[in-house]
């Protein structure tokens, strides 16, 4: 096991909540559907990987081709992004469930689980046909106008330690230029020296190293959290679009529709509210922020692959964030979905990345035997 | 008398077939055997599952971990004691069975602990995360292998064992379901509440469901480690276990033919799909607009229509010939369109098909082919006679 370097904790802590973000935006489509139909929609994380394609493809309209040298961008380009993805994953959504699970609504659950896993597997496999998989394409970073980071400082850097550094870079210095100039006098190359340049060669090699350790250790003397900018996006319109949806669905009317159907369906519809065209727009919302989600992802991770599993892992990790919040409560997913993101940074941080992917599992099943509704859910007692 | 006699005629019987199917199997090439084997681990699969999933109502979602675990076990061990045990390698291959068993089964006994809690949903995704787990903590360990996988060092090529742990597995799923232990199982699936006020110890049955489900599911691990010869932490993943539910689902929960014919089906059906050659994307749209026509045919008639059988059956066939007409028609007449031209990959498909078949499946039967039906010879002459539709004679 690696020991634990307490000084980069403040920045995993914070590279773990902005990782959450995404999820929470994943979590808030589960636990809408779940609180709603009672129903694991497994192909929410393959909406999820559509939205990232629509991400890509709107970027591609815009210019960022691979072969495309487009230089800077603007937010426009983000909120034409955004919006397509958000409007694509939206229709997918409210198409899914119109066609494969409302005929299943009188049916026994499981077969609706069944049905989400088979256009879970039809969107996977099916969009390897039209879908650009691979080489797994990614969305040009240079789309992404807020590239740079915001520094906080939280302990100064060492001056001693700096000076020493910069004693060492004249000394660094002066033994290169002696080699270089050895170099150019005998035309040896720099690999095949002959016995009078190797002392010259291992004196600069000697003199680097020093630098450059003197120069880590002043940089690691002083602590600062690098906030990437678009990352900080990312994290506030999470919080912002949570606010909204929570406001959805507390104050307004639809929302009310929303909690109603989620009670009894029967009784919901016999007070004149329209349960289908209500769940109809719980998927739209849920799936609207899956493709938030999605490409934002793709955009501010720069780099992000995509390909037609994009979705699988962070939809798994996003149903238990919903869960570990508490299924059908809003902030509990947004909870739950940071928690999340924060639980898998710090098991890499501590050195176990392979277990990165199984700490989701394993701080669900904690949590569902202690508390089984949830951090923020309430605990139903059965009744005879 | 009686008893005994069908008991080992029975036996006798399942003997005989598993002799037949190696019979058969070894005339067939070296692609078509493992296609019989991994059939045969599916069958016991399915059916092991449908003990915790269909009889007992613990939906569980990570059988595969089961299967991994009985496969890694007979894996290990033969490493470790294969050279040194000098025994033939029938016996070999059933105490490696037995100890694949056993150590999937404690692996059982641990996943089953959570059921006792969680139903439902969180059941299913708590066991989920189990299967992920503990092939995540297999890969991890450099001493089977990690991530690269364990190899097996004899390799057997038993099919008739494959297929006589199949058969046992249906044999004792069958049979327990004919005595007061199965009911209890059956009594806890409907309501846990009124079978332990009944008497039903509702813990020791769901115990025993995930130990024996997952003893068999062990066993089965320890075959596939031993015909393979190498087994890998890729060989286990989520997808394994969605089509092992899938398979009990499709068949019908709780159905022990439905979960044996699912699984035969569903796994001759990908692989069938493997050498299906290019052609242009206008005929897959055709195709699915045939699809879709016959799901929404077939749910109108299954709503609306509530005449003879005969008739019934008449239109469904109208329908299936009408999809199936617009599907031929239209497929060149859509690929003259020049984007709908392209040519498709076959191969890829495979899964596509898969998940088509399940999709349609679902919305045209969504209690699965069987639904709670088994198999006997009374439910056969009944269906034959077309739900009653010609009465015997009195």
């Amino acid at each position: 096991m690696a020991g634990l370097e307490l000084s980069t904790l403040p920045q995993q802590l914070v590279n773990g909540i902005l990782l959450g973000s995404i999820y929470a935006l994943i979590a808030l489509g589960y636990t809408m559907v779940y609180g709603v139909l009672k129903l694991i929609n497994f192909a929410h994380g393959e909406v999820f990987m559509i939205g990232a394609y629509a991400a890509l493809f709107a970027s591609w309209g815009l210019g960022y081709t691979p072969n495309n040298a487009m230089s800077g961008s603007n937010p426009i380009n983000l909120l034409i992004m955004l919006l397509a993805s958000m409007t694509l994953c939206g229709l997918l959504g409210v198409l899914i469930e119109r066609f494969a699970y409302r005929p299943m609504r009188n049916q026994p659950r499981i077969a609706s689980l069944i049905t989400a896993i088979g256009v879970s597997l039809l969107l996977q496999y099916g969009g390897q046909l039209f879908l650009p998989s691979s080489p797994a394409p990614n969305i040009d970073a240079k789309v992404n106008p807020y590239q740079d980071n915001i520094t906080i400082p939280l302990r100064p850097v060492d001056g001693t330690l700096v000076t020493a550094a910069k004693q060492l870079e004249a000394k660094q210095l002066e033994t290169k230029a002696a080699f270089d100039a050895y170099l150019t006098r005998t035309k040896e190359s720099p690999f095949q020296l002959s016995v009078a340049g190797q002392p010259l060669k291992k004196a600069a090699q000697d003199a680097e190293r020093d630098l450059r350790t003197a120069e880590g250790k002043a940089e690691a003397s002083g602590l600062s959290i690098r906030l990437p900018k678009g990352q900080m996006i990312m994290l506030v319109t999470t919080v912002v679009l949570m606010a909204l949806l929570n406001f959805l669905v507390m104050h307004t009317k639809p929302g009310r529709a929303m909690r109603a159907a989620s009670h009894d369906f029967d009784a919901a519809s016999l007070m004149g509210i329209n349960v289908n065209s209500t769940i109809t727009f719980t998927f739209l919302i849920g799936s609207a922020l899956a493709g938030a989600g999605a490409m934002m992802n793709a955009t501010f991770l720069s780099g992000t692959k995509i390909d037609t599993f994009f979705g699988m892992l962070p939809g798994v990790k996003a149903f238990v964030a919903a869960v570990l919040g508490g299924i059908g409560n809003i902030p509990g997913a947004v909870l739950g979905g940071i928690l999340m993101g924060l639980a898998e940074t710090l098991v890499v941080w501590a050195g176990y990345d392979s277990y990165r992917d199984a700490i989701a599992f394993i701080v669900l099943i904690i949590v569902l035997l202690f508390k089984p509704g949830g951090l923020l859910g309430s605990n139903k007692v059965e009744k005879v | 008398m009686k008893f005994w006699l069908g008991r080992t005629g029975s036996i006798l019987l399942a003997f005989a077939l598993c002799a037949g199917i190696q019979l058969l199997a070894d005339q067939q090439s070296d692609f078509v055997q493992r296609l019989i084997v991994l059939a045969g681990l599916y069958v016991t699969l399915a059916v092991s599952l449908n003990l915790i999933n269909g009889i007992t109502g613990q939906f569980s979602m990570g059988h595969a971990a089961f299967y991994q675990i009985g496969a890694y076990t007979a894996g290990f061990i033969a490493m470790k004691f294969y050279a040194g045990a000098k025994l033939p390698p029938e016996l070999w291959m059933i105490l490696s069975l037995l100890t694949g068993a056993a150590v999937a089964s404690l692996a059982g006994l641990v996943v089953g602990l959570p059921s006792l809690r969680l139903k439902g949903d969180y059941l299913a995704i708590v066991t989920l995360g189990f299967g992920e787990i503990i092939r995540i903590i297999v890969q991890n360990q450099p001493a089977i292998g990690g991530a690269y996988g364990l190899s097996v060092a004899p390799r057997f090529e038993m099919i008739w064992l494959v297929w006589l742990l199949a058969i046992l597995c249906i044999a004792v799923c069958r049979n327990l379901l004919k005595t007061a232990h199965g009911l209890q199982f059956l009594a806890v699936r409907e309501d846990e509440v009124a079978s332990s006020a009944m008497g039903v110890n509702v813990t020791r049955t769901k115990v025993t469901a995930f130990l024996l489900g997952s003893a068999f599911a062990g066993a089965a691990g320890a075959l596939l480690a031993h015909f393979e010869g190498f087994v890998s932490p890729k060989m286990f993943t989520m997808d394994v276990s969605f089509i092992i539910v899938t398979m009990v689902v499709l068949g019908g929960t709780g159905s022990i033919t439905g979960a044996t014919l699912a699984a035969i089906g569903l796994f001759f059906l990908p692989e069938k799909m493997r050498d299906l050659p290019n052609f242009p994307l206008g005929n897959l749209v055709a195709t699915g607009i045939g699809i879709i026509i016959m799901v929404v045919g077939f749910r109108h008639i299954a709503a609306s229509f509530h005449g003879k059988i005969v008739e019934r059956v008449m239109r469904y066939l109208a329908i299936l010939t009408l999809a199936v007409v617009v599907a031929l028609v239209l497929g060149p007449i859509v690929s003259k369109v020049p984007t709908l031209g392209v040519p498709v990959e076959g191969a890829k498909l495979r899964m596509v098909v898969f998940a088509v078949t399940l999709i349609v499946l679902m919305l045209l039967r969504p209690q699965g082919i069987f639904a709670h039906h088994e198999f006997s010879w009374d439910w056969l002459r009944k269906v034959l006679r077309l739900d009653g539709a010609k009465k015997v004679p009195a």
